[in-house]
């Protein structure tokens, strides 16, 4: 009698439990920051007097050298967690998304994210403003060209990662005579060409090879570079819509030629000397990628501190020598001159202004447009 | 009347931790979802309200019926090749193999020490243009373009391979179970062994055939990653679609319509599925 009474209380309690943990995951469906309210937020670096604790990063994989973190731990005494948990600039943000909407970071002070996404957070309220008195080196370092960007115009948000060029990546053995972007719509190259999946960055060099000028460009043009990319797709004219996963693509011979990022081909080459990054004789695509400290973000003193601390040319030398996209920091190409003249004289990673004359910045998409752009390209990605 | 329930307390209080289960992790997540489905977005804020916006799902169907369709003829196509596959592998263990059974059986299970995305990157490098394997089919004349990745060919045969185990345990199961002297008995009296095979074997086994179809049809219709990684621009199935819905466009509301759709249509279709077969197969020879 004495056991039932108490088997059954035990499972009175269980069920009682488990009642509880409906309601949790009720409320925490509620709160999931997709549905409900829209909280605004304006927060701000609130600096500390010395950087201390912990940090944690987010960045893209195979994008920092092996001696920058453990320097900077030294330096300063700050824990780093480096994570290279970002692969694509709309997934990232669509997981983090809900947390950032209920103005938490999910415990990361520092995200690197493309232009584009950046301009997206600013506007949804997603980030901090920087206390630039933090970062003297940012002052004196940061290139001319990327003080002033139009999503950002005096930099309160957001510090330049990298930067790189988007053109074409070929096999100089199979297909020589790929030289341009209309080039890889030649049939005999059929189901060999890989596009990429960046609706930013594909759509605009295909407008270039309409001959259309991608910052005076309208919804009308996109859509038509969008209709051209569709008919290529459908008739096996393109293989795949990659990312960096184009690098497979190419060493396993399945494609031969493919629209790919600067900073890529250094790296392919020393696997596959016949593998070549040209920029194509429309011009390419340039883009940068920001560092920027989201709401919510703990430790936002170390955040800032670890900028200011790449920012040195010295630091960032190790870092633009290891992932070969072209450096935000003056001063690097003289130090490399010194210790790596190669990579000093490499055009991809410090690009002439002759040699980029053609190229242009990332267009902003915005509001309606934006989404029918992305809904079209959507719809040929998924076939 | 009082007794009988009575009676039935005891029954429904045992049930109450499975029931409670299945609301907290299915019942109330189906609910936010269904929700989801039918909300509009307050313009440029990424955040939702429910509208009762219907529209949704005539929109995500009109869009993306290519994808859908694809979905049921790839899975459709892999389940019947793994049936085809499975049902002699499964006949061969259960009644041939003698000692090399559990070798068999352990070869079958032995793929799933490694997860389901390392096997079907192996088949990338396995399908890959210029592999000897994809030269060899080019030359007898089975790869028409010059290549198999990058076509719907790679993506069912990628889904033929990655859920044939699910379709040869049950039909193992429930082979191994059919009584030697029930086959004995067929012989002795003059049966042939193909008309002991057609009129015995068979109609033992069709649970198995049934569980292993739907095992192997259901989570095929909503797989993605054969598709993403062995298929090109022209193979993306319904479970793509929905991912790049919530993870690129950011569009919510669409994706829980479409994720809704395929739910119901699938269900539809295993309830014809089960009607047809009859539920006496699905439950096995004790039910009749």
């Amino acid at each position: 009698m004495g056991t039932s009474g108490s088997a059954k209380k035990g499972a009175g309690r269980l069920a009682l439990a488990l009642a509880g943990l409906a309601v949790a995951v009720g409320l925490a469906a509620c709160g999931s920051g997709i549905e409900g309210p829209v909280e605004a937020t304006g927060a701000k670096v609130e600096l500390e007097k010395k950087a201390t604790g912990n940090l944690v990063i987010s960045n893209w994989p195979l994008y920092i050298d092996k001696k920058t973190v453990p320097n900077f731990e030294k330096a300063t005494g700050v824990s780093v967690a480096y994570h290279e948990d970002i692969n694509s600039n709309e997934e990232f943000f669509n997981k983090m998304q809900p947390q950032l909407s209920a103005g938490e970071s999910g415990g990361r002070s520092i995200f690197v994210l493309a232009d584009y996404m950046v301009a997206k957070m600013i506007k949804l309220g997603y980030l901090m403003e920087l206390d630039h008195s933090a970062l003297p080196e940012v002052k004196a370092n940061l290139v001319k060209n990327l003080r002033h960007p139009p999503f950002d115009p005096e930099r309160k948000f957001s510090v330049p990662w990298q930067s790189g060029m988007t053109g074409i990546i070929v096999n100089k053995e199979q297909a020589p005579e790929v030289h341009s972007i209309c080039d890889l719509f030649n049939p005999k190259y059929k189901g060999k060409v890989d596009f990429l999946n960046e609706v930013r960055e594909t759509v605009p060099l295909v407008m270039k090879c309409e001959g259309v000028d991608t910052e005076k460009a309208t919804e009308a043009d996109w859509l038509k570079a969008i209709e051209k990319i569709k008919t290529a797709a459908t008739d096996g004219q393109i293989r795949r819509f990659t990312g960096n996963d184009y690098a497979q693509d190419l060493t396993n011979g399945n494609a031969i030629a493919v629209m790919g990022w600067s900073g890529d081909a250094v790296q392919l080459q020393a696997d596959n000397p016949n593998l070549e990054w040209r920029m194509p004789t429309e011009g390419c695509m340039l883009w940068s990628e920001d560092m920027i400290i989201p709401v919510g973000a703990p430790n936002a003193t170390a955040a800032e501190a670890f900028m200011n601390y790449v920012y040195k040319p010295e630091v960032q030398a190790n870092i633009a020598a290891y992932v070969n996209y072209v450096t935000p920091v003056e001063g690097v190409q003289e130090v490399l001159a010194k210790t790596e003249p190669e990579i000093a004289s490499n055009h991809l990673i410090f690009p002439s202004p002759s040699f980029i004359k053609n190229c242009s910045p990332t267009p902003a998409l915005e509001g309606k447009e934006e989404k029918n752009v992305i809904k079209a390209f959507d719809e040929v990605l998924n076939g | 009347m009082v007794a009988a329930i009575r009676r039935r307390v005891p029954a429904y209080f045992l049930l109450a931790p499975g029931t409670l289960w299945l609301i907290i992790f299915f019942v109330i997540p189906l609910y936010f979802m269904g929700k989801l489905s039918l909300d509009t977005e307050i313009p440029g804020t990424l955040h939702y309200h429910f509208t009762w916006e219907w529209s949704n799902y005539k929109e995500a169907l009109e869009l993306y019926d290519t994808q859908f369709f694809r979905s049921f003829e790839y899975a459709g196509i892999a389940t019947v090749l793994c049936l085809v596959i499975g049902y002699p592998l499964a006949y061969v263990i259960a009644f041939k193999a003698g000692r090399w059974r559990n070798l068999m059986l352990f070869a079958v299970v032995a793929p799933f020490f490694t997860t389901y995305l390392v096997r079907t990157l192996a088949w990338e490098t396995i399908l890959s243009d210029e592999s000897p394997v994809t030269e060899f089919l080019h030359t007898i004349g089975l790869a028409p373009g010059g290549h198999i990745l990058a076509t719907g060919f790679a993506v069912i045969a990628g889904i033929t391979y990655n859920f044939l185990p699910f379709m040869i345990l049950p039909l193992y199961a429930s082979l191994e179970r059919i009584d030697v002297r029930v086959l004995e008995a067929s012989k002795d009296l003059y049966a042939s062994a193909s008309s002991t095979f057609w009129k015995v074997t068979l109609p033992l086994s069709l649970p198995g055939v049934v569980a292993g179809t739907l095992l192997t049809f259901i989570p095929a219709v909503g797989d993605y990653v054969n598709a993403e990684f062995l298929g090109g621009v022209n193979n993306r199935m319904i479970g793509n679609v929905i991912q790049s819905l919530y993870l690129t466009q950011s569009d919510y509301s669409a994706a829980a319509a479409l994720s809704f759709v395929l739910m119901a249509v699938i269900m539809i279709v295993v309830f014809i599925y089960i009607r047809f077969a009859g539920s006496e197969a699905l439950m096995g020879q004790e039910a009749t």
